[in-house]
């Protein structure tokens, strides 16, 4: 009896440990898939590409702008428009710590972008300025991994205590074979769904994941701005200099 | 000339556009319409103004650039006086041709941390929006008072250099240039009052301008300023040595005429020296953008001469312009809510023509932006009020309102349809200005 009593609890001992470690496993897990993600998609030492943005209204119609965008690691990106002519020269510099600068050639000046514009359109496209700041998921969000199938695992992205945001939460498809993100959905302070986010055309460029393609969709708005990537170098050693106010205005 | 010049441009666009590249130059700009007619007894039309900007850029290499701006613009109405006036074609349809800006860039010039600038440039001080206590290295261009905020640029030399997060400039400008005034009763306006004694009729009124001598210690306009981010915040210590751009009088003579009681009043004007130290930040707190920037003007002491020796009264004396300190600033704020809305807010102390402690009026600044459609549709109410006195408001106050709805009907199109309405007491600064009320309609295409 003694005997069966201590094999029971080795037995639930055994198991007991397995599932927490399981449980642990799962919760590191999610953490671990937006690791991945963010290794992914900031994978190169520097990007270099030009993008062209095709604005497209509820009746169809289109509107195209180009932009240069450079980005080196993970937190600094500097945009600058290409076209159409009105828009030529206006550029955008994110920094680490929410740090982000414009200019307006029209006032030659360099202006210091205060936090509220942050969730307001970028250029009149359907991403805003907190889109299409360079960083790190993880740095920003706590995740959750809601499901898995043979393809994607989906995450459920909160964001972290302190973070200036108006999402309440991100939902993130990401494909279990590269960990690349196929999908986002951005979720309103209400809590509810008002833009999704979809890559497309994801290939391998000089050994790195990318997508040639990429679509916001402004649901409420009934608005969506595709981004087109049109040139795409990695890794050309772009110098901490053009990362600064000194380089934005040239 | 002129004609030369256009021609010269025509000439570099053709070649620009057979084969557009940054080496060899690539032209852009926009074509503006300007018609604005006068709301007030007759309503005649108040500005005309057809206006072709073009830019050129040129980028040899990596650290060489060219650029210049042009405007060639046919501005305001016909000046026809008598028939031989119809046989001057400027003077039938005026035009000009202005370069705003024409400099040559040198990045990483003897070290790769300094970068030069040379020719003639804007260099804008200030992290207020439009009303900048501390630009004044180039003279303010208020020929369009709609326009506040615009400078012409100067022949200079800057030199940029950056170290770590400080970014140190310096500006030397040899030439001093004048501001450029606004026609009609906005240049009254912006004109200290003059009363003349009681029993005496003005005849003629005119003046002379003595212009710095175009020697270095007299012409000359010196900038340096220190920038960096602390906590945050972008910070910069700015200091200036320049002249006021606009001209106070020095010297007022009374001549009288060969009519009892009648006289003739001539008054000598002068560019006031200045040394101006600046200070500027901006940044934002509770995601609430802000900034602030101030300037100290330490003027030359002007000293005023009435002379009146011709109507028997000998000399006064008296001071234009003491050498006191006076501080112009300006706090300012701004919002975007969730639903689009733009907000800006600002409080100046001191506008542009304004000087000396005693004569520093509040300015209370306001716009509200919102834009629908797409953004192919934008409304901007802007207006503000001027406080010249608080213990007697009701009697020292002026209140100006500009709406406007612009629409994009397409990519680079954009039409802009406006109104400004002044109104207030006539000693204060926009209720000399209360009987200009206008509309506008701007029509403009980027390309």
């Amino acid at each position: 009896m003694k005997k069966l009593i201590l094999r029971n609890f080795v037995v639930f001992s055994i198991l007991m440990c397995v599932s927490l470690c399981w449980a642990q496993d799962e919760q590191l897990s999610a953490a671990q898939i937006l690791e991945n993600v963010d290794d992914v998609i900031n994978a190169p030492q520097d990007q270099d590409l030009k993008i062209e943005l095709i604005l497209i209204d509820e009746n169809g119609e289109e509107k195209s702008r180009e932009m240069k965008m450079l980005q080196k690691g993970s937190n600094k990106r500097m945009v600058k428009f290409l076209s159409p002519a009105e828009q030529k020269g206006i550029a955008f510099l994110s920094l680490p710590d929410d740090i982000m600068y414009l200019y307006l050639p029209a006032f030659k000046k360099i202006r210091r972008i205060a936090s509220h514009v942050k969730n307001t359109k970028f250029a009149g496209t359907d991403f805003t300025y907190e889109d299409m700041e360079a960083k790190r998921y993880s740095e920003k969000y706590d995740p959750s991994l809601l499901k898995k199938n043979d393809e994607h695992y989906v995450l459920q992205l909160n964001p972290k205590e302190g973070l200036k945001t108006d999402y309440s939460k991100l939902i993130m498809w990401v494909r279990t074979d590269n960990f690349y993100s196929t999908k986002i959905e951005f979720y309103n302070r209400g809590g509810k769904l008002y833009k999704v986010m979809t890559s497309n055309d994801i290939e391998k460029v000089d050994g790195y994941w990318v997508s040639m393609k990429n679509e916001m969709e402004d649901l409420k708005a009934d608005h969506k701005t595709r981004m087109i990537l049109q040139e795409v170098k990695f890794d050309s050693n772009l110098p901490d200099k053009y990362f600064t106010e000194r380089y934005l205005k040239r | 000339m002129r004609n030369k010049a256009l021609l010269m441009i025509i000439n570099g666009i053709l070649l620009s556009f057979t084969q557009p590249s940054e080496a060899q130059g690539i032209w852009s700009g926009y074509l503006q319409t300007d018609n604005r007619l006068r709301l007030y007894d007759d309503y005649e039309f108040s500005w005309q103004e057809y206006r072709l900007n073009l830019e050129l850029e040129v980028k040899p290499s990596e650290k060489v650039k060219l650029y210049s701006e042009v405007w060639l613009r046919s501005w305001g109405f016909p000046v026809v006086q008598s028939s031989s006036d119809l046989f001057n074609k400027d003077k039938v349809s005026p035009w000009n041709l202005a370069f705003r800006e024409a400099y040559l860039d040198l990045y990483g010039f003897i070290s790769d941390n300094l970068d030069l600038r040379i020719g003639k440039q804007r260099i804008a001080w200030g992290t207020a929006d439009k009303l900048n206590p501390t630009d004044n290295l180039n003279p303010p261009d208020i020929e369009d008072i709609w326009d506040f905020g615009r400078h012409l640029g100067s022949d200079a030399i800057k030199g940029s250099y950056y170290m770590d997060d400080f970014t140190f400039t310096g500006v030397y400008v040899p030439m001093f240039t004048p501001a450029v005034l606004p026609r009609g009763d906005w240049s009254a306006a912006l004109s200290p009052s003059m009363e003349i004694q009681e029993g005496l009729i003005l005849r003629n009124l005119t003046d002379s301008i003595t212009m710095p001598a175009y020697k270095p210690e007299e012409s000359s306009i010196a900038g340096i300023k220190a920038a960096n981010s602390i906590f945050g915040f972008d910070f910069s210590l700015s200091y200036v040595y320049g002249r006021d751009y606009l001209p106070l009088a020095q010297r007022i003579t009374f001549t009288p005429t060969s009519v009892p009681g009648e006289v003739d009043i001539h008054s000598e004007l002068v560019f006031p020296r200045m040394h101006i130290p600046g200070i500027d930040m901006a940044g934002s707190i509770m995601d609430i953008g802000v900034w602030a920037e101030a300037a100290v003007f330490f003027p030359e002491e002007i000293e005023l001469i009435i002379d009146l020796s011709g109507l028997g009264m000998g000399i006064q004396d008296s001071i234009a312009l003491a050498d006191d300190p006076y501080v112009k600033y300006v706090i300012g704020a701004d919002y975007t809510f969730k639903n689009g809305i733009y907000i800006n807010g600002q409080y100046l102390h001191g506008f542009v023509h304004e000087r000396g402690n005693e004569n520093m009026e509040d300015y209370f600044l306001c716009g509200i932006e919102k834009s629908f459609l797409d953004d192919e549709l934008k409304i901007t109410m802007a207006g503000g009020v001027e406080i010249k006195d608080y213990n007697e408001i009701e009697n020292n106050y002026a209140y100006i309102f500009s709406p406007e709805i612009a629409y994009r009907p397409l990519d680079n199109a954009s039409i802009k349809i406006g109104g400004l309405f002044i109104d207030g007491k006539d000693n204060t600064t926009f209720g000399r200005v209360k009987k200009s009320d206008e509309m506008s309609i701007k029509i403009s295409y980027n390309f």
